[in-house]
C-alpha cells in the first residue's frame, strides 16, 4: 500500500497496526435472532487512525456488526471493547458520547430539518443546554449555539454543503444526503466513524465526489473508520486492512492483496460450487 | 495531521463565511428589519386592541383564542414538534384549572404564585404519566392517551372536595397582584373594563410561551425531539436520549395545558368536569393542524380561528339557517355544528392544506418577497 500522506506523518499500515493499543476490539462476538446466526465467533481490531473495510456478499453479515458496536444489538456471547470500555448492553446514546458515531446504509437523517440543523444534532452531545435554559436562551444556550454553529460551519465547508445550508435535509438529491450523513457523523468528533456502505446507489461521479471526501477527511483528521461497501475498488484503494465476511463468519482479514487474494473469498464470491 | 477537534474549535482566520452575517446574527430572533418591523406591529396591536375593540363579546372571544394558544402551543411541542399524537391534553387543562382553584382560593394569593404553580403540577402529573403513555408509539400513544380522557374525568367527577364532583367548582384565583388587579385597570384617568385587562393579560402570557416555545424548538432539546419525530433510532444514535426526551416535552406540554386551564378557570371564575372532554382535545388538534403543526405562529393563528369559530357560531346562531339558536327550536345544535365544523376543517386542511395557515402566510411573504418575480 502507498503512502498518501502529505505531511509526512506516516499512514498507520498493515505492520503499523499491531504496535499499538487497539481502539476497537471485537472478539468473538455472536449474534442470533431465533434460530438465525447473523454473526458467528467474528474477532476484529481497529488501531486508531485506521481505516478497516469489511466485505462480504449480501447477508454476510455487515451491518450486524455496525449494529452491535453502536449498541443497536446486542449479541448473545463475546466482547466489544473500545477505548477502554465494554459496549456490549450500553445503550446507543451512551456509544455515541463515547465516540462512535455512524451513518446509515438507507440514509439516517432527520428530513424536515435544515442542513445546518442536522449538523448541529452532530454536537447534540458535546452541548449541554437542557429544556428550561433553552427555553429563557439564557447565558449558555446563546452562548452554545453561536459557538456549535461555528463548529458546523467548518463541516459546511469542508464538505463544500455551502448552498444548501438552510435547505431541509430531505429535499437534497440523494449525493448530497450521504454527504451531509458524513457531515453530521464528523461533527460529532468521533474517535472512531462507521460508514455503512457510503457510495450505495451513486452513480460514478458522486461516488468520485465522496471518495475525495474520504480521502480529505482520512488526511485531514486523525480518525479511525470502519467501512462497510460494495464497491470493491473504493475499499481496495482507501482501506488499510480488510476483513472478509460470509455467512456470519470471518473469512480472511489482512491487507486489501491479501485479502483480494484469498481462495475462500474468491469462492465467496464467485460461488462455492468450485 | 489535524485532529478533528482542532479542526472544529480552532480559531478560525479571515471572515467568516456567510459574508456579511455573523453566527451572532444568524441565532437571532428577529434577525431582519422586516423582522424588527412585524415585532414593533405585534406590539403595537397588542396595546391598542382593546382601545379600539370595546365591545366585551368580542373581546371575550380574543381571550379565549388566547387561552387556547398557550395550550395548543403546548400541545404543538408534543405532536407538531416530536411527532407525539395526544388526545389526553384537555385532561391537564382540568389539572391546572382545579390546581388554580385550590391554590388561589380566596383570591388574595397573587397570579404570579398561583399560575406558575398550576403549571408546575400540570407538568409534574405529565411526568408522572409520561413514562406510561410514551413506552408507545403512533396509534397505540392515541388509544392510551384516549383512556386517559375517560380515567380523568370519572376522577375529576368523583373527586368532590377538590373538584366539587358533576357541579363543579367555583375558581376565585384572581388575577392580581396585591392591589394590582387587571380586571379593574386604570390609568392616565382613564378606566378599563374586565375584559380589557384579561385581553392585555392573556396575550401577554401567550407572547411569553410562544417565545419560550420558540427557544426550545431553536435549541438543542428541540432540535433533539425534532430529530426524535424524523428518525428515532437516528436520533439514538447521535447521542439523544429519546426517553428522557419525550418525557421532558411531555410535562412541559402538560405545563402550558395546565397553565391555559388555570387562566380559563380563573378567566370564567368558574370550571365543571363536562369541560375537559374528548371534543376539548380534539379541539386543539384542530387547531394545531388548522394552523400549522411544527410552527409557533401557525399555532396563535389557529388558536385564532378555531378558538374564535365556537362564539362566532353561537353568536350569530340565529342567522344562520337550519341552526337550533335556542333550546326547542328544530335543526342542529350550536355544539353538535361546532363538532361537524372541526370535523370538516381538519380533514379538509389535512387533505389540501396539510401544513395550515403557516403555510398560506409564507406563500404570502415569500410572493412579496420575490415581486415581481414568481419564483
Amino acid at each position: 500500500m502507498t503512502d498518501q500522506s502529505p505531511g509526512g506523518a506516516p499512514e498507520p499500515t498493515a505492520t503499523g497496526v499491531d504496535d499499538h493499543e487497539p481502539l476497537l476490539a471485537l472478539r468473538d462476538v455472536t449474534l442470533r435472532f431465533g434460530g438465525v446466526t447473523a454473526l458467528d465467533g467474528v474477532s476484529l481490531e481497529i488501531a486508531p487512525g485506521e481505516l478497516h473495510a469489511v466485505i462480504g456478499p449480501n447477508g454476510a453479515g455487515k451491518t450486524s456488526i455496525f449494529n452491535c458496536i453502536n449498541g443497536v444489538y446486542r449479541p448473545q456471547v463475546g466482547s466489544i471493547t473500545f477505548d477502554g470500555h465494554e459496549l456490549i448492553g450500553q445503550r446507543p446514546a451512551r456509544i455515541a458520547r463515547l465516540g462512535v458515531a455512524r451513518t446509515f446504509q438507507n440514509l439516517g437523517l432527520f428530513v424536515a430539518l435544515s442542513v445546518v440543523d442536522n449538523l448541529m444534532l452532530g454536537r447534540h452531545h458535546l452541548m449541554r443546554t437542557g429544556f428550561v435554559s433553552g427555553a429563557l436562551w439564557w447565558g449558555r444556550a446563546r452562548r452554545e449555539e453561536i459557538e456549535h454553529r461555528e463548529a458546523v460551519e467548518r463541516i459546511v465547508e469542508l464538505l463544500e454543503l455551502e448552498a444548501h445550508r438552510h435547505r431541509p435535509a430531505g429535499l437534497l438529491p440523494y449525493g448530497l444526503q450521504k454527504r451531509l450523513e458524513l457531515g453530521r457523523a464528523l461533527a460529532m468528533e468521533p474517535k472512531l466513524l462507521l460508514l455503512d456502505e457510503p457510495v450505495a446507489g451513486m452513480n460514478l461521479e458522486e461516488t468520485e465526489d465522496m471518495a475525495r471526501y474520504l480521502m480529505q477527511v482520512r488526511r485531514e483528521l486523525d480518525l479511525a473508520m470502519l467501512l462497510v461497501e460494495h464497491e470493491m475498488h473504493l475499499v481496495m484503494d482507501l482501506a488499510d486492512r480488510v476483513t472478509a465476511l460470509d455467512f456470519g463468519r470471518r473469512l480472511a482479514s489482512g491487507t486489501p492483496a491479501e485479502v483480494q487474494a484469498d481462495e475462500q473469498v474468491i469462492q465467496a464470491y464467485l460461488g462455492g460450487a468450485a | 495531521m489535524r485532529d478533528l477537534r482542532s479542526l472544529l474549535r480552532g480559531r478560525r482566520d479571515g471572515p467568516a463565511a456567510g459574508l456579511h452575517r455573523s453566527h451572532r446574527d444568524a441565532v437571532r430572533l428577529w434577525g431582519t428589519p422586516w423582522a424588527r418591523f412585524g415585532l414593533v406591529l405585534l406590539v403595537a396591536g397588542w396595546a391598542l386592541v382593546p382601545q379600539f375593540v370595546t365591545d366585551d363579546f368580542w373581546l371575550s372571544v380574543l381571550n379565549y383564542a388566547g387561552i387556547a394558544a398557550v395550550a395548543a402551543l403546548g400541545l404543538n411541542l408534543l405532536t407538531g414538534y416530536t411527532g407525539q399524537i395526544s388526545l389526553g391534553h384537555a385532561v391537564f387543562l382540568g389539572v391546572g384549572a382545579y390546581a388554580a382553584a385550590q391554590i388561589g382560593e380566596g383570591g388574595d394569593i397573587p397570579i404570579v404564585v398561583w399560575l406558575p404553580a398550576a403549571a408546575l403540577i400540570g407538568g409534574l402529573v405529565g411526568a408522572i404519566i409520561g413514562p406510561f403513555a410514551l413506552r408507545l408509539r403512533g396509534n397505540y400513544l392515541v388509544i392510551v392517551t384516549l383512556g386517559l380522557v375517560f380515567i380523568a374525568e370519572h376522577v375529576f367527577r368523583n373527586l368532590k372536595d377538590i373538584t366539587g364532583g358533576n357541579t363543579g367548582t367555583p375558581v376565585s384565583a384572581s388575577p392580581s397582584i396585591g392591589s394590582f388587579d387587571v380586571t379593574d385597570l386604570s390609568f392616565a384617568g382613564q378606566s378599563y373594563s374586565r375584559e380589557q385587562g384579561w385581553f392585555w393579560l392573556i396575550w401577554a402570557i401567550v407572547a411569553l410561551t410562544a417565545l419560550m416555545t420558540k427557544n426550545i424548538v431553536r435549541t438543542r432539546p428541540g432540535r433533539a425531539i425534532q430529530a426524535i419525530r424524523d428518525r428515532d433510532l437516528a436520533a439514538e444514535v447521535v447521542g439523544i436520549e429519546i426517553g428522557r426526551h419525550k418525557i421532558w416535552v411531555f410535562a412541559i406540554s402538560s405545563a402550558f395545558a395546565a397553565a391555559a386551564g388555570a387562566l380559563y378557570g380563573s378567566y370564567q371564575e368558574y370550571v365543571s368536569p363536562d369541560e375537559w372532554n374528548l371534543f376539548l382535545s380534539i379541539q386543539y388538534i384542530a387547531i394545531i393542524i388548522v394552523g400549522g403543526v411544527g410552527t409557533v405562529f401557525g399555532t396563535i393563528l389557529g388558536a385564532l380561528f378555531i378558538g374564535a369559530l365556537p362564539s362566532v357560531i353561537e353568536e350569530y346562531s340565529d342567522s344562520i339557517p337550519g341552526v337550533a339558536a335556542k333550546a326547542g327550536d328544530s335543526g342542529i345544535s350550536v355544539y353538535s355544528l361546532n363538532q361537524a365544523i372541526f370535523g370538516v376543517l381538519i380533514v379538509a386542511f389535512l387533505l389540501l392544506e396539510p401544513r395550515g395557515l403557516a403555510a398560506i402566510w409564507l406563500r404570502v411573504k415569500t410572493y412579496f418577497r420575490t415581486w415581481p418575480f414568481r419564483y
